[in-house]
């Protein structure tokens, strides 16, 4: 029995949604801790959870999905006491809370492999029910604040709360109000500006509005109130504000309470918690989730459509060649080559997300692992602004959760290391993402732990001890190479650096770096294109065999003049000739591609040299000649028969036959890297 | 009964499952991939994706032939891997009963490079199953090409 397609596509969408608000609820407890570690409350996360979870009830009930629905119930309902009153969430309480969440995450994703989730166990529940035991303490006060009781009942308890915590600690609290007006603007004083001056001497606990009957003092018919607390003196205030506030006066109540606040309005649940508000995202106007697939096959078609395009200006190119005048349809294909640009930039950045979504759930990682792997650890993370490609942050994410395990593990010390060591107790891990062009994204993920012993790593690789960090990496990517004695819980199986280097430098052509000190710390760089699989590319040809590389990687390409090469002296070895040209004064190495690859020479002189930049220093490709420049599908080459240094993958310049995309900075890499590695051998 | 690919290299039969074989395709030639080993082809496309092709003859140590009309590509998946293998010619699609498969004779192995792991006798006719993974080759990363374009001693080296 299949389910009828709007039901499928119903369900699809509501894993996405679950999705979100699972990750949602995740970064806010973690965010209730944080608050939690530092003595504060965080109610804003706390209603943030609420609402998360409360939403995820709604659509699982939709969807029908009762386990879901029965974890959700009680996480939800926990949570919507501490939400209603204010008080900060018992610390012991966030482990059960995401373990709920943890268990919610499992059966939404059961349902995405086409499973049926399972009926949650009798301990979760259990677990979760016992939860509610933990009832905050209620945070009713028989003080009261001299404040009008309707803006009083305005005030969350949570605030009321933040008030009285100001008072006990000695500070006023003060209520001042601001009617803004057409002049006051015409000063620069508008609520905004006001918020801003004030709250550099004052904690702002709220700012509420307030209807007024229009006057000529209210022109707007409109006042904020704004209720703060401060150790400053009403002068102070006055003097950096300015007169605009009308009067001050000090709320905290000594005397006699004012009329008594109307309690009924305390205790009824916020309006925007009110049971049927589960679907608000689905109002959300002007945006569409869509399944990657669908954009994968948006991005298919188009990849067929430059292909044509290809085949059709060779048919245009022969129909000339014949003498046909082709001028019209020349200017068509223009016309055509545009519009596909565009096209091409519109799918691109339709598929690209925000780097802050890959890092949206380390910290949960890096929670889960500072608890397995007893360690102390403070996360860093700066997303940027930076976009990309959302298959390219689908594979850049094992890697980020291999960096971070191995730093957690392994490198990070226990804190009483730490101590004897004269290092902060608490493990610092810093991951950052930037930017570096339009089209690459550099990553670092640094620790400041113990570093890497490169002796003890050259000894367990049966090698000898690298002499830099490039040399430690080749040792680090080594199959099968694992530096530590006994496999830990968390990172004892998984992926090697080995794979953290084909995922990066092999798939994604990137470069992956490291730089360690001993004692102080690793950094690993990664490098990554923003996008993959259509690129603008050089197309050349050596030796009768066409090749592309891409536009990006190539610095300069040069003409070749046979008179000013000036060959080393050949190596006996009957290894390819090294040349050396001149480029503007410089002199640059220039290597036969064709001797390379092996090609059968069929021209004596190069006429081009294909300039790329290796970490800096340029070195020159000489082919025999360059054919054009155009925008390639890349096709990846997955198969290990066929995967060589320098190949990034295929494309087809619409001959129906594929040619193979060249990565000439990789390329310069393996050749330079191979005295090295043979005498590591030797 | 299982349906096997019946294909021709130099004057002998040989079979391999239908199940293993996505597609046949004539063949006019793959794009040379530098650094890859010399039983393979080179590349073609199939379908939008890369596939290696191996060459049979070369593979199973028989001496080159020049391209025919008669010349295909059996487009065969194998754990996860999909290849393309060159053969002489392939027009035969037969039904075999796997409990007649014979282990091969030791000089069949052996003129085979141990690429076929039984023998069916149908009539006159003697049908050699290959063994596709072998063909392929259990790869570990000690071989992958990555040292291959560096195992001659003709590599450049950088000056500097």
């Amino acid at each position: 029995m299949t389910a009828p397609a709007e039901l499928r596509e119903f369900v699809a969408a509501y894993l996405v949604e679950a999705e979100e608000h699972l990750a949602t609820a995740n970064s806010q407890l973690l965010a209730i801790e944080a608050a939690q570690r530092g003595g504060e409350a965080n109610p804003r996360a706390v209603r943030e959870t609420f609402r998360s979870l409360h939403t995820i009830k709604g659509l699982s009930a939709m969807v029908g999905v009762e386990p879901i629905v029965a974890i959700a119930h009680r996480l939800e309902s926990f949570l919507r006491e501490f939400d209603r009153s204010g008080a900060p969430l018992p610390p012991q309480a966030i482990d059960g809370l995401l373990r709920g969440v943890r268990a919610i995450e499992q059966r939404v994703a059961a349902l995405g492999r086409g499973d049926i989730a399972q009926e949650p166990s009798d301990e979760l529940l259990a677990e979760l029910d016992s939860l509610g035991l933990a009832r905050p303490v209620p945070a009713v006060s028989s003080r009261t604040l001299d404040l009008e009781p309707a803006l009083y009942g305005k005030l969350a308890p949570f605030e009321i709360d933040q008030i009285f915590r100001g008072i006990a600690l000695g500070k006023r609290a003060l209520r001042a109000e601001f009617v803004p007006s057409p002049a006051r603007v015409a000063e620069g004083l508008s609520i905004n500006s006001v918020r801003e001056r004030l709250g550099a001497i004052a904690e702002i606990v709220r700012v509420l509005p307030q209807a007024l009957p229009v006057s000529p003092d209210a022109p707007g018919g409109l006042s904020f109130v704004l209720i703060v607390l401060t150790s400053a003196s009403d002068e102070a205030i006055v003097e950096r504000v300015g007169t605009a506030l009308g009067a001050i006066r000090n709320i905290a109540a000594e005397l006699s309470p004012p009329a008594p606040a109307e309690p009924e309005l305390v205790s009824e649940p916020p309006p925007e918690l009110a049971l049927d508000d589960g679907f608000d995202v689905q109002t959300r106007r002007g945006v569409v989730r869509v399944d990657v697939s669908r954009l994968d096959d948006a991005m298919e078609g188009l990849s067929a459509l430059i292909v044509t395009r290809f085949r059709l200006a060779r048919a245009v190119a022969s129909l000339g060649e014949r003498g046909v005048n082709t001028r019209e349809l020349s200017a068509i294909m223009l016309d055509n080559a545009r519009q596909l640009r565009d096209l091409r930039a519109a799918i691109v950045r339709v598929r690209m997300v925000p780097v802050s979504e890959l890092l949206e759930r380390v910290p949960l990682l890096v929670r889960g692992l500072r608890r397995s792997a007893n360690r102390a650890v403070r996360l860093e993370l700066e997303g940027g602004t930076a976009e990309l490609d959302k298959s390219v942050c689908e594979r850049l994410f094992p890697v980020i959760v291999h960096l971070v395990r191995n730093a957690v593990d392994h490198a990070i010390e226990t804190p009483d290391e730490r101590l004897r060591r004269g290092k902060p107790e608490e493990g610092l891990l810093r991951i950052t993402c930037s930017a570096r062009s339009n089209t690459r994204l550099e990553l670092t993920v640094s620790d400041d732990g113990r570093g890497i012993d490169r002796t003890s790593v050259a000894r367990k690789a049966g090698r000898p001890s690298p002499n830099d960090d490039a040399g430690l990496l080749d040792l680090l990517c080594i199959p099968g190479l694992s530096t530590r004695d006994i496999a830990t819980t968390t990172s004892g199986r998984g992926m090697g650096m080995e794979i953290v280097k084909r995922t990066i430098v092999d798939e994604l052509g990137g470069e992956l770096a490291v730089s360690s000190e001993l004692g102080k710390g690793t950094t690993f760089t990664l490098q990554v294109p923003l996008t993959i699989s259509i690129v603008d590319a050089f197309s050349f040809e050596c030796a009768e065999q066409r090749f592309v590389v891409p536009v990006s990687m190539v610095d300069e390409i040069i003409e070749v003049d046979p008179e000013g090469l000036a060959p080393l002296p050949a190596a006996d070895d009957g290894s390819p000739r090294v040349d050396i040209i001149s480029r503007r004064g410089m002199a640059l190495p220039m290597i036969q591609l064709a001797q390379v690859f092996r090609l059968k020479k069929t021209q004596a002189t190069p006429g081009k040299a294909i300039i790329v930049r290796r970490a800096g220093a340029p070195l020159a490709f000489a082919v025999d000649r360059m054919l054009g420049q155009q925008e390639v599908v890349i096709r990846p080459i997955n198969d290990v028969l066929i995967r060589a240094p320098g190949i990034s993958g295929a494309t087809d310049l619409g001959d129906g036959r594929p040619t193979l995309v060249l990565d000439l900075i990789a390329l310069s890499v393996s050749l330079s890297a191979l005295p090295k590695a043979q005498g590591a051998r030797s | 009964m299982t349906l096997h690919v019946v294909f021709r290299l130099a004057g002998n039969e040989y079979a391999i499952p239908v199940d293993a074989v996505l597609q046949m395709e004539t063949f006019s030639g793959a794009t040379f991939v530098p650094g890859a080993p010399s039983y393979v082809a080179g590349i073609v496309t199939v379908r939008g994706t890369i596939v290696p092709v191996i060459n049979l003859r070369a593979r199973f140590g028989l001496p080159p032939l020049a391209l025919t009309l008669d010349s295909r590509i059996i487009v065969s998946e194998c754990a996860g891997r999909v290849v393309a293998l060159l053969v002489d010619s392939a027009r035969e699609v037969l039904k075999l009963d796997l409990a007649k498969h014979q282990p091969a004779p030791g000089i069949v192995t052996e003129q085979a490079s141990g690429f076929v792991h039984s023998v069916h006798s149908l009539g006159q006719r003697l049908l050699l199953l290959v063994d596709l993974p072998k063909i392929l080759g259990e790869i570990s990363h000690e071989h992958a090409p990555r040292s291959r374009l560096g195992d001659g001693s003709e590599t450049p080296q950088l000056p500097g």
